[in-house]
């Protein structure tokens, strides 16, 4: 599908998009506080330190929460019904939203181990998460 | 001296369809009638809070409509001003009318809410998705608003063990009391089993279509006075008693909990001003666009024991005969969900019960009332305690 909605990288979020491009999952660390973040932002959350510095994670994550979507906002997603919206935690820490994929949606489960995976959609990797390992 | 707060008045459209309004005029429609039936003229208003109009449709957004309706009805306000916290809207509004009253910046202040609700097949589903998501990192990823609520309903049931049933229960009480107030837009749809629920057509799981609100059109208003005003135009009204906020975060997926929202602050500040306990409340409004909202908010807001909340529904205690009679009007479940106007259908109800003037479905009894309205993706919490007073 060639309709599927594209982010909009700007010059704060380009590292990220770049990284993904390169298959690697970026994420921001305070360079005062160590705090480790996403989304991209100019100054830490935490302590308001500038210029936080990238990271590259390992790209395993917890899956924190899910839905099986069965009807979608928008007619790209629609095709894809049913698929999971998902918050994973990052090893690292940060949380972000992602879908998971390569896998049965019912299988999906609070606490599932996921890993990163990336989906090629228009110029852009968009990263995703499928399971660390098959569910019989 | 601090001036005692009350909402002397309430009115409210009957939620429905109100297709020759538009997402501003239906906002004079029920100004007008509010201060018609309440027997006031426009100069007897001397503060006015109102949402931004147009937000649910999000197009035509006008972030001054509290100044055109002021212009439109010929109010002339001291206070003033375009109040947008999601769901919590007005919630806030009624904290803010209360600092005024308090202050003694006002005496008498007009919150108006109301709302078309965007048909969630043409586009509407789109557009809130656009409103509430990150616009880079969530919404790409086919979010929307049933899927986030159903992020925190899969932590609350991994959490507990609860199950979809348990879920349903709430939606199943919600119409057994919409059955009783023919004011609700499913009145006349008849009672709802667990079953029925379950069986409704899956939209993002654990949500069915009746886990989640009814989508209609409506609006209301309340007059937030003092206590003198309030004598003067007849009693009885409702006394607000404590009230408290917590406003924790904008992206569903940078929130610090989804089961420990910032609803645990606000009722207890509520709670604690208004120095009465869970056991002095007798009703109780809380926010439910979706089935799991007021299992996680009964516990945030400590009526129920962690976990606990899904027992409680089962034993009947939020339906009619209940211990905590529970969205006595339906609750955006089954009295409707009236888009921008929905926190106000919340408080109304609870007004409408405290001050004795629900009609049809008046309770006995009801001396206390606690309210709850969250906005945003669960972001935006306020909370408080309105009591009877003669």
């Amino acid at each position: 599908m060639t309709d599927l909605p594209l982010p909009v990288p700007s010059e704060l979020t380009r590292p990220y998009w770049d990284a993904a491009k390169r298959g690697e999952l970026a994420f921001q660390r305070c360079s005062a506080c160590r705090s480790a973040f996403l989304y991209p932002r100019p100054l830490c959350p935490v302590c308001w330190a500038p210029d936080p510095k990238w990271e590259i994670a390992s790209g395993d994550a917890t899956i924190s929460s899910f839905s099986v979507v069965h009807q979608a906002p928008y007619p790209s997603y629609a095709a894809r019904v049913p698929y999971v919206v998902a918050v994973v935690a990052l090893l690292e820490g940060p949380q972000l939203m992602a879908n998971v994929v390569g896998c049965d949606p019912d299988d999906v489960h609070v606490g599932m181990d996921v890993v990163v995976t990336f989906e090629e959609r228009g110029e852009l990797s968009i990263p995703q998460f499928s399971p660390v390992e098959k569910t019989a | 001296m601090a001036h005692s707060v009350t909402i002397a008045k309430s009115f409210e459209l009957i939620p429905g369809r109100y297709p020759s309004e538009d997402s501003y005029s239906i906002y004079c429609c029920v100004a007008k009638r509010a201060i018609s039936e309440w027997g006031l003229r426009p100069q007897d208003v001397d503060g006015l809070f109102v949402p931004p109009s147009g937000l649910a449709v999000n197009t035509e957004i006008d972030v001054f409509t509290h100044e055109r309706l002021a212009e439109d009805l010929g109010i002339y306000p001291r206070v003033s001003e375009s109040v947008q916290a999601g769901g919590a809207t007005y919630g806030v509004m009624i904290a803010r009318a209360a600092a005024c009253i308090r202050d003694g910046q006002a005496e008498s202040i007009l919150c108006v809410g109301a709302g078309k609700f965007p048909k969630v097949g043409a586009g509407g589903a789109e557009a809130m998705a656009k409103m509430v998501c990150h616009p880079e990192f969530e919404f790409p990823y086919g979010a929307y608003v049933p899927a986030i609520y159903a992020l925190a309903a899969s932590q609350y049931m991994a959490e507990y063990s609860a199950t979809h049933a348990d879920l349903a229960a709430v939606a199943v009480s919600a119409r057994q009391w919409a059955l009783r107030n023919p004011r609700a837009v499913t009145y006349s749809r008849g009672a709802i089993t667990v079953d029925d629920v379950l069986a409704s057509r899956p939209i993002a799981t654990p949500f069915h279509l009746l886990d989640c609100s009814f989508p209609c059109e409506g609006g209301g208003a309340v007059l937030v006075t003092t206590a003198e005003m309030a004598r003067a135009l007849g009693a009885p009204r409702a006394e607000l008693l404590g009230l408290g906020e917590r406003h924790t975060h904008n992206a569903i997926s940078q929130a610090r909990s989804l089961l420990r929202s910032g609803a645990i602050d606000s009722a207890e500040s509520a709670f604690a001003r208004a120095g009465l306990g869970r056991d002095d409340i007798d009703m109780a409004q809380i926010y439910d666009a979706f089935s799991i909202n007021p299992l996680l908010l009964l516990e945030d807001t400590g009526f129920c024991d962690r976990g606990e909340a899904a027992a409680f529904v089962r034993s009947g205690a939020i339906a009619p005969g209940g211990a905590l009679p529970l969205n006595t009007n339906g609750g955006l479940l089954s009295f409707g969900h009236v888009g921008d106007g929905s926190g106000l259908s919340v408080i109304i109800e609870a007004v409408r019960q405290v001050t004795g003037t629900a009609g049809a479905n008046q309770l006995d009894g009801i001396e206390t009332a606690f309210v709850h309205t969250y906005g945003g993706m669960m972001a935006e919490h306020v909370s408080f305690i309105l009591g009877r007073s003669e």
